[in-house]
């Protein structure tokens, strides 16, 4: 086993200790660990910087979108993207999909974006990237999936 | 090896460094633990501004390694702590940013009352790095 491919069965070791409803299912980590983005920005289509809200203004968060950690002020991020909500997590052909986490404390923990039928993408905080189920992430950490959007994957 | 040897060199081992299967993450994280409060009591570690920070660097990394929202991050306990520790631990965040570059920008701001960080290299994490490098060669907290 190559020292990659070594680390990486450490990092799903990990991370599915961290999300339960994983540790049954089919992993990939797909990138090495980065604090230079986060799932916000992953799921925005931009590995250049950390997209956040803060109150300190010290990350990206685009000017024309009211800068708080409201599920209200994710949605006009995303719909300033192009988005729009949806019903279903279903792969629908033509379009590109995004979930949006909110934990029991009603806070924005999360994004993922959807890949292909049944398979969603995140990044984790600072650690990996990874592909993984449309619920596989329900947990303690990031809560459950709060909104669904989606928009044409024709420009 | 003297103690101090030995417990140097279980802290140096890192995650990514170990040469065996993934059991040994949870093995290790119980050894480090159990070294931490042998060799180091808790009030040699608080004593000591560089172990103290070293310690909650590691819980603090460890805790927020899945977390996205900056606000959660800055918020735990541990970062509180550092940022607590004012002044002194400047020179260690900086010390630790030129080594691995890491979210000290808002304990930075928070201590020095200070932000060399321009609007449009916001969650640009190298740039913003090395816009607070700049700053400590500038203020002497680096060589």
């Amino acid at each position: 086993m190559g020292e990659r491919a070594k680390l990486f069965d450490m990092s799903e070791f990990i991370i599915k200790e961290a999300f339960p409803n994983l540790a049954d299912q089919n992993l990939a980590v797909t990138s090495p660990k980065t604090p230079e983005y986060n799932c916000i920005a992953w799921a925005a289509g931009d590995m250049s910087a950390w997209w956040w809200p803060d109150a300190n203004y010290q990350y990206f968060w685009p000017e024309e979108v009211p800068r708080n950690e409201s599920l209200s002020a994710f949605k006009y991020l995303f719909e300033n993207l192009g988005y729009q909500e949806c019903e279903t997590d279903d792969y629908e052909e033509g379009f590109e999909k995004i979930a949006v986490y909110r934990d029991m404390n009603n806070k924005i923990t999360h994004a993922s974006k959807q890949l292909r039928p049944g398979i969603w993408s995140s990044k984790l905080g600072k650690s990996e990237d990874i592909e993984h189920p449309f619920r596989g992430l329900d947990s303690n950490i990031y809560g459950s999936v709060a909104l669904t959007m989606k928009r044409s994957n024709h420009p | 090896m003297s103690v101090s040897e030995a417990s140097v060199e279980i802290f140096t081992i890192g995650e990514d460094n170990s040469a065996i299967g993934p059991d040994s993450v949870l093995v290790k994280r119980h050894i480090e633990d159990l070294a931490t409060h042998y060799f180091k009591p808790l009030t040699r570690q608080w004593a000591n501004p560089p172990i103290r920070f070293f310690n909650l660097r590691s819980q603090w990394e460890k805790d927020t390694a899945m977390l996205s929202s900056v606000t959660e991050i800055a918020i735990h306990p541990s970062y509180q702590q550092i940022i607590g520790m004012g002044p002194s631990v400047i020179p260690l965040i900086l010390n630790e940013m030129t080594i691995k570059p890491g979210h000290w920008f808002w304990a930075l701001k928070s201590i020095t009352g200070e932000d060399p960080v321009q609007p449009k290299q916001r969650g640009r994490v190298k740039e913003m790095t090395e816009a607070w490098i700049h700053w400590g060669k500038e203020q002497n907290y680096l060589t």
